[in-house]
């Protein structure tokens, strides 16, 4: 009787790791149309209502356990803001006289919001679902394909780019944030600097790296960094021009290489996304699935 | 564990639940620099109390579940969750947890294992940016947390399967059995004379 109990136990075990070697297997050789998404579209669906009833309700408790963990905290930053505000006097100083030069260049470089994203129809959602593991960088919105919201549409928030929608139900979608490791975004150094390709470093969602920029170029701390819009004709980026991503943080050059790694802070906070933007019914982009 | 329909039923209720609550509370805080994770805290506790097969399938449910919602890669979290619930499982079967704090420690220890196999597996798939350091801290704070929030998780969950825990039941009848020398053994008949006698005699 009991080793016909552990046999049967082992059994159960054994078919348990098959299915799920044979899921992760099945996952990454699949198409985006297949049998297991339409199973994950499906748990999702039964899901979203749950979670966004859940993310309402609890939102007072988290606010309360987020502001007790900030108080304990604020005693570490008190110091470093002490620094950081002598930091900030001498560059409001010279922030000041670039002023009128940055509107100019504003206008120049079409980055206001209006201009970024002329041609767009935004669909405002909330944020009612993240990961528990700093592996997957994404969050499920309660905005889908009933409100208009396509794969590879642009995802904003009032500081700038958030990430791209990777995935739709009717009612939800899921959105691949540019602090994610399958992601990467064309950017370029403002007002007049060089491209690259901005990658994040997995598990830090606080720090991005700008690759492929010239040694010899001058990059200089506090320079903003907005989306290339990069595009050959055939193939596109996925994000139109000018969203502002971040600030340059510092720079490093390493032995051999040609090209210097350029830190960036993103300015979009995405641990604390709430309310944000999807940009849909754009125009076409070569090279971009919809 | 007995696992009646009615058990069964209450296991899915606390899947769902940690689900959940996971996405849409846990996921939003921010403790020590972390997020922290009651999925691998439930798939243990499960473990712990329903022993190895439990702990095993409702690892795996768990797994299913939170990969699907999230749409990760399936079988990801399923092949680590299954694991650490079974091990706890294992352990709840070959050894008597007498300490309070027993429960709590595994959760830790196991959430910790379960968060390096799930970078372990993530790396084996491919990463192509660089990895921070700080998924180590990430690792180990993740077990911290799960090692604080089993102390009132663990009982709650134990609270809601009580009537499948063999332990509980025998040991809330054993409450239920006064014990003195002389209802020891006879049974709820001799235990209804005891009265009686009294009254006989003119003792109170």
């Amino acid at each position: 009787m009991y080793r016909k109990q552990v046999r049967r136990r082992r059994a159960v075990l054994v078919l348990l790791i098959v299915v799920a070697l044979v899921l992760i297997s099945a996952t990454f050789s699949q198409s985006s149309g297949g049998p297991l998404h339409t199973v994950q579209q499906g748990v999702a669906s039964v899901f979203a209502p749950l979670e966004e009833g859940a993310t309402r309700a609890l939102k007072p408790a988290r606010d309360l356990v987020n502001w007790v963990s900030e108080t304990f905290n604020a005693r570490g930053e008190n110091s470093d803001l002490k620094t950081d505000v002598q930091r900030l006097r001498s560059k409001l100083a010279r922030a000041q006289s670039a002023v009128g030069e940055n509107d100019q260049l504003k206008k120049l470089l079409n980055l206001d919001r209006g201009g970024t994203l002329a041609g767009y129809k935004p669909v405002t959602a909330r944020v009612i679902a993240r990961p528990p593991t700093v592996w997957y960088s994404t969050v499920t919105l309660d905005a889908g394909s009933g409100d208009g919201v396509a794969v590879n549409d642009p995802v904003v928030n009032g500081d700038g780019l958030v990430g791209r929608v990777a995935d739709v139900t009717h009612w939800t979608c899921k959105v691949t944030l540019i602090t994610d490791s399958e992601s990467s975004v064309s950017a370029r150094i403002l007002p007049n600097g060089p491209q690259g390709v901005a990658e994040p470093e997995a598990g830090d969602p606080n720090v991005m790296l700008l690759d492929f920029i010239d040694q010899n170029e001058a990059i200089r701390e506090g320079q903003m960094v907005v989306t290339a819009g990069w595009s050959n004709g055939k193939i596109s980026s996925a994000y139109p021009p000018g969203i502002p991503i971040g600030e340059v943080r510092d720079t490093t050059v390493a032995q051999q290489q040609s090209y210097q790694n350029v830190h960036l802070a993103p300015f979009a906070d995405m641990r604390d996304l709430d309310i944000v933007q999807v940009a849909t019914n754009g125009p076409a982009r070569p090279g971009v699935a919809r | 564990m007995i696992v009646t329909w009615r058990i069964g039923l209450r296991i899915a209720i606390i899947i769902v639940v940690a689900v959940v609550l996971q996405l849409s509370f846990f996921s939003y805080l921010t403790l020590f620099g972390t997020t922290p994770n009651i999925i691998p805290l439930v798939a243990v506790s499960l473990g712990l109390l329903g022993g190895a097969m439990v702990g095993a399938i409702c690892g795996f449910a768990l797994g299913f579940v939170v990969d699907s919602t999230l749409f990760a890669t399936l079988g990801v979290s399923s092949l680590m969750l299954l694991a650490v619930g079974y091990v706890a499982g294992r352990y709840r079967e070959g050894t008597e947890i007498s300490n309070t704090l027993m429960p709590p420690l595994l959760i830790g220890v196991l959430t910790v294992a379960s968060a390096a196999g799930f970078s372990a597996i993530q790396l084996m798939l491919g990463v192509e940016t660089q990895v921070s350091l700080l998924v180590l801290r990430e690792i180990f704070v993740q077990g911290l947390l799960a090692f604080l929030l089993a102390i009132p998780f663990y009982p709650l969950i134990r609270r809601v399967l009580r009537p499948a825990i063999v332990d509980d039941v025998v040991a809330g009848r054993r409450m239920r059995t006064p014990i003195s020398p002389g209802a020891r053994g006879r049974g709820r008949r001799s235990r209804r004379r005891v009265p009686r006698m009294r009254r006989a005699t003119g003792t109170s």
